[in-house]
């Protein structure tokens, strides 16, 4: 069986410079895979490539199976992404907003479905109607997730998705993405947060100077330790 | 088409949200009515005016005495051109020509404005007239709504996110542009009402409709160029800049240029210089107030010859009123030469100042406003040749009442007593010959076909601006 997300000696080169060199993984369904790595390490970079945003300067990215190049439009229709940062209308209520990006995205959701959405994760009902001019950097990132939830899509590309979350719903999330992908989601999540990273991933890779650098994987349902990956991301980090 | 449709629409969720948006389109509003009504109401008083005066023009001319034919010729006649009915959106050449004409035996005079009113108003309100609107102040309008619609979606990220949706910077720009377009489409609304009302007043739906349609045309090249630059364009001040150098470039900057160059090209005389040249050739053609000129001395001997006569005096016709009659029509022959030169150099001169259109479209969008609105420089040149066919129709028509109503030896003896003098007149009936004088404008497809290579010159701008906006569109990754 194909997996959802692949990546075979993935290079990119951004205005010039080396982003990533020669990165290899791939993401089983089902899996919650964390890309973990320090600020500039290319992680952002990686999840742009799944989406056909950057080309690969060499190597391919594969959804399902299938260059990503060779058919855009159907790697974003499998996909729903979670930007870096929270990048919604200001001008538009939680609402307006989920109900214009569902529409773009050719999925019908209701009012009850959106309503659904936002209370796995957490977003106050008073704040629903309210432009998100008004909220706060987590409810904005609250109402992004909420966007990639109602997607369903088979495949969820998260970037930093606890980042401006506070520990309650941090936890939350935690348990959310734990879920989807007991439900059958794919979920690849790049962060810098190694604590999160192993509190839910399957699969960690190390990313460092555009390069994979280490793997850790869970096994016999325990955690990955977190001592482990700190330790390995810090040496990394000043080597 | 349906991603367009939303996308267009939360465009305009944003603009209705946004005061500043708001504010500019009620000023526009306000001007664009206030405007549109006070042309209009002044063209229709002018209309009204002007047949009114060609009317009392005629009638005072009918309601001369008896007199000595030649002084009929010298009491003269007007001909006025009243504004056609879209001159109230597009007053065009009409603010600068005069837009009346003393017409009298011997003489070309020039179009004079009818009234002190018009010229008074010219360096004011004349030139703020809807069609200034539409070309200059609405593109600057499209620029300022316009500048940072794909922008803006760039620089907040949600481009990414619209992109991730599933959406084709095409379809974005599809989007966008159907939003502009949407705002283009309510800015027609004023210039509908007037072109509706100017049919109302019997202007030719044709014209009135391709006035409508070359301006839409208009608007929307300016809509693709700005959201264009919209999409290649990085940074909103730098989008908002280029827009604004280029709206300074096409509706200031080249019009300014392609004037003086056109009249640098074709150079044309001076007034003095050209009228001492004419007075030079007018004197060899001989005074046709006395009959005893030298230079008559060939038709003297032609004229007698065709009547079989030895003397002027044995003629059974006038020969005062055939000197006059031939002299005014060498005098016309010299001066329609001078005029259709004079006017040949100015059309030259208009056709290459429209050439300009292809580095700008306010350039075309002027030309064919005027053309299509009967306001051009054309339509001013018919109104002169009309004008001038009429003069010298009625004052021919004149000297042959006097060739043929009125005896050579009374004629000649006129001033020797009053009772005399009253005998060398010819009867009030006569002064019928006058012609009924109706300026109308060009048929609709006439002004059309002047129209077309300026209008073919935009629509080649609006391909061309349009394709830009799709390469640009299908370029855009993130
Ligand atoms: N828009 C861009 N244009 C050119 N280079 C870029 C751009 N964005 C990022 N880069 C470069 O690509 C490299 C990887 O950036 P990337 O954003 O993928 O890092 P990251 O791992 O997501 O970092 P962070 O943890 O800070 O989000 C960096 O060296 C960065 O300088
Ligand atoms: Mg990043």
């Amino acid at each position: 069986m194909t997996s959802p997300l692949e990546a075979r000696s993935l290079s990119l080169i951004r205005e010039g410079n080396d982003v990533l060199d020669g990165v290899s993984f791939t993401v089983a369904q089902g899996e919650i895979f964390a890309l973990l790595g320090g600020n500039g390490a290319g992680k952002s970079s990686t999840l742009l490539t799944f989406l056909g945003f950057l080309e690969p300067s060499d190597g391919d990215v594969l959804v399902h199976g299938e260059n990503v190049g060779s058919d855009i439009a159907a790697a974003r229709s499998a996909i729903a992404y979670l930007p870096e940062a929270a990048s919604l209308y200001g001008h538009m209520t939680a609402y307006e907003n989920l109900d214009y990006f569902l529409d773009l995205a050719g999925k019908s959701a209701g009012r009850s479905d959106i309503d659904a959405a936002l209370d796995r994760v957490a977003l106050p009902d008073e704040a629903r109607t309210r432009r998100l001019q008004s909220y706060s950097k987590g409810m904005r990132q609250k109402t992004a997730i909420a966007l990639a939830l109602l997607r369903e899509t088979p495949i969820l590309l998260l970037d930093e998705p606890t980042s401006g979350l506070d520990p309650v719903a941090i936890d939350e999330f935690h348990d959310l993405v734990t879920a989807l992908a007991k439900g059958g989601q794919t979920i690849l999540m790049v962060t810098h947060d190694v604590y999160g990273a192993c509190q839910v991933a399957d699969r960690i890779g190390l990313l460092r100077g555009g390069q994979l650098v280490g793997s850790f994987t869970a096994e016999n349902g325990e955690r990955i330790d977190t001592e482990t990956v700190h330790a390995a991301f810090a040496q990394r980090q000043s080597a | 088409m349906s991603s367009a449709i939303r996308i267009a629409r939360e465009e305009w969720r944003l603009w209705l949200r946004s005061k500043v948006v708001i504010a500019a389109a009620l000023i526009i509003a306000v001007l664009l009515a206030a405007t549109s009504f006070l042309t209009a109401g002044r063209v229709v008083d002018e209309q009204s005016q002007r047949l009114d005066k060609q009317v009392a023009a005629e009638e005072a001319f009918f309601s001369q005495p008896d007199r000595h034919p030649h002084r009929m010729v010298h009491y003269g006649h007007y001909a006025f051109r009243p504004p056609p009915p879209l001159a109230a959106f597009e007053p065009g050449v009409d603010a600068v020509t005069g837009q009346s004409i003393f017409l009298e035996g011997h003489r070309q005079n020039t179009a004079m404005f009818a009234d002190t009113k018009a010229s008074a108003d010219l360096g004011g309100f004349a030139t703020l007239s809807p069609a200034n609107l539409y070309q200059l102040l609405l593109p600057l309008l499209l620029i300022v709504l316009g500048h940072a619609l794909f922008l803006r979606e760039r620089e907040s990220g949600t481009l990414a996110v619209l992109l991730a949706q599933g959406q084709s910077g095409v379809k974005l720009a599809m989007g966008k542009g159907l939003a502009l377009l949407s705002v283009i489409a309510a800015l027609m609304i004023p210039l509908v009402a007037v072109a509706i009302y100017s049919i109302s007043l019997g202007e030719s739906a044709m014209a009135a409709s391709s006035l409508v349609f070359s301006y839409f045309i208009y608007l929307c090249i300016w809509g693709a160029l700005v959201l264009a630059a919209s999409i290649i364009l990085k940074q909103r001040a730098v989008s908002l800049g280029v827009l604004v150098f280029v709206w300074l470039f096409a509706a200031l900057i080249v019009p300014r240029f392609a004037i003086n160059a056109s009249s640098a090209a074709i150079d044309a005389p001076g007034k003095i210089e050209s009228d001492l040249i004419m007075l030079a050739e007018q004197r060899k053609l001989g005074d046709g107030h006395n009959a005893a000129d030298p230079a008559f001395q060939r038709l003297q001997a032609q004229v007698l010859e065709q009547y079989e006569a030895e003397t002027i005096e044995e003629l059974p016709i006038n020969w005062r009123g055939i000197v006059a009659s031939y002299s005014e029509a060498e005098l016309t022959d010299l001066l329609n030469e001078h005029a259709e030169n004079r006017m040949g150099l100015e059309a030259s001169q208009s056709r290459m100042f429209d050439l300009f259109g292809v580095i700008s479209p306010t350039i075309s969008i002027g030309s064919v406003s005027r053309t299509l609105s009967g306001t051009d420089l054309a339509t001013h040149h018919r109104f002169l040749r009309e004008s001038e066919t009429l003069r010298f129709n009625f004052v021919q028509a004149v000297n042959q009442v006097h060739v043929e109503d009125l005896d050579y030896a009374r004629d000649l003896n006129r001033n020797a007593s009053d009772e005399a003098g009253q005998l060398a007149r010819v009867s009030a009936d006569s002064w019928k010959v006058l012609e009924e004088f109706r300026f109308v404008s060009d048929a609709s497809g006439d002004r059309l076909s002047r129209a077309a290579l300026s209008l073919g010159v935009m629509i080649a701008w609006l391909l061309a601006s349009v394709s830009i906006v799709f390469l640009a569109a299908r370029r855009v990754r993130m």
